[in-house]
């Protein structure tokens, strides 16, 4: 089974597609041109820019380059994780970096090593595509995670004060916040998961089915990969948010002003 | 014994508290008085570690109140603000996670007859704390408080939402307390008239009896 290769005028063709959302958004005057425009455009550069240097990547599969190249993934994922939080970036950015990290890198060499049969476990096809859809995974539950646990702090404080003059321990005053950072943080993933294969047909399922293989190699990909994406996203929101709390709170348990910015 | 030595606090910018000093022994029952707004509860928070003065030393028991010691601290003191925030979840369930942390484990959390004592219905126990009133909160958070078994109180405007009878209740069940130090702020005569009570005015920096 070969992929067939769509020609660049044809690709052209889809993008009349995008008539239908441009009349509803003048018809309900939702006021979308412009983000829509700019989000398509930018969608289409990145990839098409994506697309050239990944295979410049699958060529020259040097480990440092691949190696590298995961390390700038990480920083992107990092700042627009902060960057939807209330955290000043420079407080937080290198526990967010390392939490992220950790995640994202046991995972991928662990599959690499001992579930995908690789002779190389920096392979380019493997190591970038696999982490990248785990950093994709773990950065919109930090989103929620990082957020939620700050948030819930600060707009709880009254009740966090009470917790604390009741004699809790650091942990035993912040348990009840990160179990709940972690319950939302979650909770996506495991609805996705609940539904899969009846509801949803996954990304990376129809990108494998489509690249030629069988599905049933696309089936075992996919389970792998959702286990995957399960570890790496507990894991780093929880490191995000142990690793933050140390720089966040004093070590009196209280928030640290200082370090929020006061937008949200 | 709490002790404030020349403490200076103030929040962006403004000053809340000028060279302040104050002794409060052990067994003494303290009203501290003074316009609404001036600092008072603010006060309060030092001891707990809520708040740093920008200069001067509180102690508790001579140990000076720091990141190491206030944990410690946290665990003698006994503090029910006007506004508590009690959380969510059942009254029950608050109690259950209050005489779980392990600060509490010592002491034996029965409820029920604090709560006959201050007038609240058993039931109350399975009622989310949502739905409790102002007055039923405030006296909750006084059960909750005496159930910890703690040698000194913080008492910031809990009778406020109280009726007469039940703010006499309150204030004759704090003040005979004979070991117990009780840290008072309040505006009620209640607290203010009775002759075991020391006040403190705030704004003077002095004992006013």
């Amino acid at each position: 089974m070969e992929t067939l290769n769509i020609p660049v005028l044809s690709l052209a063709v889809a993008f009349i597609l995008l008539i239908i959302p441009v009349v509803i958004s003048i018809r309900y005057g939702l006021g979308m041109l412009k983000t829509l425009f700019v989000s398509i455009v930018r969608m289409s550069v990145q990839l098409a820019l994506i697309g050239i240097f990944l295979k410049y990547l699958f060529r020259w599969n040097n480990p440092y380059v691949n190696t590298g190249w995961i390390a700038v993934m990480i920083m992107v994922a990092v700042f627009s994780a902060v960057r939807s939080s209330s955290i000043k970036i420079s407080r937080i950015f290198l526990p967010v970096f390392t939490s992220f990290s950790v995640a994202t890198l046991t995972v991928v060499f662990y599959l690499n090593t001992f579930v995908i049969p690789l002779d190389n476990v920096f392979d380019a096809r493997y190591l970038i595509v696999l982490g990248g859809m785990l950093l994709g995974n773990s950065l919109r539950g930090n989103i929620v995670g990082i957020s939620t646990f700050y948030k819930q702090l600060r707009t709880d404080s009254k009740h966090y004060l009470y917790v604390l003059s009741l004699g809790a321990s650091r942990r035993e005053a912040l348990l009840p916040y990160l179990r709940e950072s972690i319950q939302l943080a979650l909770k996506p993933t495991l609805a996705s998961m609940a539904t899969m294969g009846i509801v949803t047909l996954p990304g990376m399922m129809t990108g494998v089915i489509l690249g030629g293989a069988s599905p049933e190699v696309a089936i075992k990909y996919q389970i792998l990969i959702m286990i995957a994406i399960v570890v790496s996203t507990v894991t780093s929101v929880v490191l995000t948010i142990l690793l933050t709390e140390r720089v966040c709170i004093d070590k009196c348990g209280i928030l640290r002003a200082d370090v929020f910015t006061n937008e949200k | 014994m709490i002790s404030f030595e020349n403490i200076h606090l103030s929040f962006d910018g403004k000053n809340v508290i000028q060279n302040l000093s104050l002794k409060i022994n052990n067994g003494e029952k303290v009203v501290i008085s003074g316009k609404s707004g001036s600092g008072k509860s603010s006060l309060l928070s030092l001891p707990l570690g809520f708040v740093r003065p920008d200069r001067g030393q509180v102690f508790f028991d001579g140990i000076p109140v720091n990141e190491k010691t206030v944990w410690d601290i946290r665990k003698k003191i006994a503090c029910i603000d006007q506004d508590v925030s009690l959380g969510d979840g059942t009254v029950q369930e608050l109690l259950d996670f209050v005489s779980d942390l392990k600060a509490n484990t010592h002491s034996v959390f029965n409820a029920k007859n604090l709560m006959e004592f201050f007038h609240l219905d058993i039931d109350l126990l399975q009622n989310s704390l949502k739905e409790l009133s102002g007055g039923e909160r405030q006296r909750m958070a006084i059960v909750i408080a005496i159930l910890l078994n703690r040698d000194v109180f913080f008492l910031d405007e809990v009778t406020a939402s109280l009726d007469k009878h039940l703010k006499n209740k309150v204030a004759d069940y704090f003040l005979s307390k004979e070991d117990c130090t009780c840290v008072i702020v309040s505006h009620d005569p209640v607290w203010l008239d009775n002759s075991v009570v020391r006040v403190f005015d705030f704004e003077e920096k002095k004992w006013k009896h």
